[in-house]
């Protein structure tokens, strides 16, 4: 000890009263938040904060100041690796999705612009989403107020009524036609969800919008044999390439998945289907499945993710390539169209709404 | 951890054997050293380089997943700020008496290094009293290791630092009943110091936890 013993532990004392304060102070920022300070330079200052506890204590408890410089190589080689592995992250993990957000925000700003000349704003819905996310997996408003996500299973849009266009193209020319041609009426609204529940009493979903359109566009394509004859083209080559970038992981490259970790798709995906849950499949793969399930005789309880940011046709031609591509082509299976997948986007659900509209399918 | 492992500053250098200019090295009836730093010192040194490239990379690991959780319970919901402060105060005050306790054995204090380093066992004690309550608490609020990815990695992380602080208690308490089963001094100082050295870096991870994880979340 170069001081004397009272000396040394007059610097501990020091040190600690030191420590403590600086500890104090970072908490009072935080728990009394001083609005001339910043968002920024609040965190510019609990992490200064943060460095000068971190050398004190390493350079007076630790005593590498005044100790052999050896031991301050071997550590500071390993904080600076350790730090190099925290930028490389940063760089990879989360620069990226401010820099997207930051992005967004420009092409919609620059819109708007657009917008003013031209009386109309169009932003489009991937920018949209990217906006109203922050770039993140939940809504800015809910990560403010921190409430757990609302569950929006049950609510039911009036259907649209009689005359009005439909939101979205469903299948083909032969439905457009046959919508209109439904009763009008002030009842009409009630009349056509009522006859689409009555039609297909086990595949009532609840949060489909567009339930009775694609209910009936199902229903026309089924019985209209005329109607359905020219099958809907759809494009293998891209439905493959989506599968395999991304869900071949976890549901492997036949969609046999893995038996307890992940369900299977071959077989599965298709019987879904045939058991009216063409939209819900949409729902899985826009909004994720999180929760106890059943398939095949076992049962799996994971996490499904949401695989919103991919376009509207790569998740219509993932789906078809599941259902086609995995066995025999069911009869009858009339391929999912970017405009299914569209109608879809705004049903706002969580991974565990995905699972109640899958229970009450009875898939379970 | 005996007494009586040779390191440097035990082992006399042999007579008249010059220094090598230009080396950092020395002579000893063991052989040519070429440091004349203690090896469990420098070895403990080394070994905390390598703990901060693990920490490092569980706390970027916590970083990159942040925000990315789909299902509450989420870090605002269940964090209390002033809770975790008090228990960082605990800790801040175990790695006093940590060189208070290194500092009455270097003068051969025995009582007051036993007092002490019963104190930074106990207050280590207290901190993961803490942290038994803390994951307890979000346990229940719903929150375990593979309910989402804020849970996931918020355990991965506070629990690998939650077993070094158990480990370092451990650690220090067979020092303490080590001194009543043979005789300890100020010779015995290095052990005592690396077992230092640790805890401090415990407490080091737990300021940059403590600001990283805890507090910029309620900024």
């Amino acid at each position: 000890m170069a001081k004397g013993n009272n000396g040394a532990v007059g610097t501990y004392i020091l040190i600690v009263l030191i420590l403590g304060v600086i500890t104090y102070v970072e908490f009072a920022i935080v728990e009394y938040p001083q609005a001339w300070l910043g968002q920024t330079w609040t965190m510019v200052l609990l992490a200064a904060l943060s460095v000068v506890k971190f050398l004190l204590v390493v350079l007076f408890f630790m005593h590498l100041k005044g100790d052999d410089r050896m031991y301050s190589g071997f550590f500071s080689s390993g904080m600076v690796i350790a730090l190099a592995t925290f930028i490389a992250m940063t760089a990879m993990f989360i620069l990226p999705r401010a820099m997207n957000y930051g992005e967004a925000r420009e092409r919609a700003a620059a819109l708007e612009g657009h917008a003013g000349e031209h009386g109309e704003v169009h932003v489009p819905e991937d920018v949209a989403a990217l906006i109203e996310t922050d770039g993140a997996s939940r809504p800015l408003a809910e990560r403010a107020d921190a409430p757990p996500p609302l569950d929006r299973s049950v609510t039911i849009e009036p259907p649209l009524a009689a005359g009005d266009e439909p939101a979205y193209e469903v299948t083909g020319a032969a439905e457009q036609a046959a919508a209109p041609s439904e009763p009008a009426g002030a009842d009409a609204p009630a009349e056509a969800e009522d006859a689409a529940a009555a039609q297909r009493p086990e595949t009532e979903a609840p949060g489909l919008q567009a339930e009775p359109e694609a209910a009936e566009a199902e229903e026309s394509a089924g019985e209209d044999a005329a109607a359905a004859a020219q099958p809907v083209e759809w494009d293998r080559d891209m439905g493959a390439q989506v599968y395999n970038a991304n869900c071949v992981g976890c549901h492997q490259g036949a969609g046999q998945g893995i038996p307890g970790a992940f369900p299977p798709l071959a077989g599965h995906a298709a019987e879904v289907h045939a058991e009216g849950g063409r939209e819900y499949l949409v729902q899985v793969l826009l909004f994720g499945l999180q929760g106890p399930i059943q398939v095949e005789g076992m049962s799996y309880n994971g996490l499904m993710p949401a695989w919103a940011h991919l376009s509207d046709d790569q998740i219509a031609n993932v789906l078809n390539h599941v259902i086609v591509e995995f066995g025999d082509e069911p009869a009858g299976f009339v391929p999912y169209t970017a405009a299914d997948v569209a109608g879809h986007r705004g049903d706002g659900l969580s991974p565990a709404a995905v699972l109640e509209v899958r229970d009450q399918l009875g898939l379970n | 951890m005996s007494a009586h492992v040779a390191h440097p500053t035990d082992v006399p250098r042999v007579d008249g054997a010059p220094d090598q200019p230009g080396t950092r090295g020395m002579m000893t009836r063991l052989g040519w050293r070429s440091t004349r730093l203690p090896d469990v010192k420098l070895l403990m040194w080394v070994f905390l380089a390598s703990d901060c490239m693990m920490f490092g990379a569980l706390i970027g690991t916590y970083l990159a997943y942040h925000n990315r959780s789909l299902v509450p319970p989420f870090p605002v919901d269940v964090f209390d700020i002033p809770l975790t402060t008090v228990s960082s105060f605990v800790l801040l005050v175990s790695s006093f008496l940590m060189v208070l306790a290194l500092h009455a054995l270097r003068i051969d204090d025995i009582p007051k290094f036993r007092l002490w380093t019963f104190g930074v066992a106990l207050f280590g004690s207290i901190f993961l009293g803490f942290q038994v309550y803390e994951f307890v608490h979000f346990v229940n609020a719903g929150l375990s290791i593979h309910h989402n990815l804020f849970g996931t990695t918020f355990f991965v992380l506070t629990g690998t630092h939650g077993i070094h602080v158990a480990v370092g208690v451990l650690w220090l308490l067979g020092f303490l009943i080590q001194s009543y089963v043979r005789p300890t001094s100020s010779k015995d100082a290095v052990y005592l110091e690396i077992a230092g050295l640790y805890w401090h870096f415990v407490d080091i991870v737990w300021i940059v936890i403590f600001t990283v994880v805890y507090l910029v979340e309620f900024v």
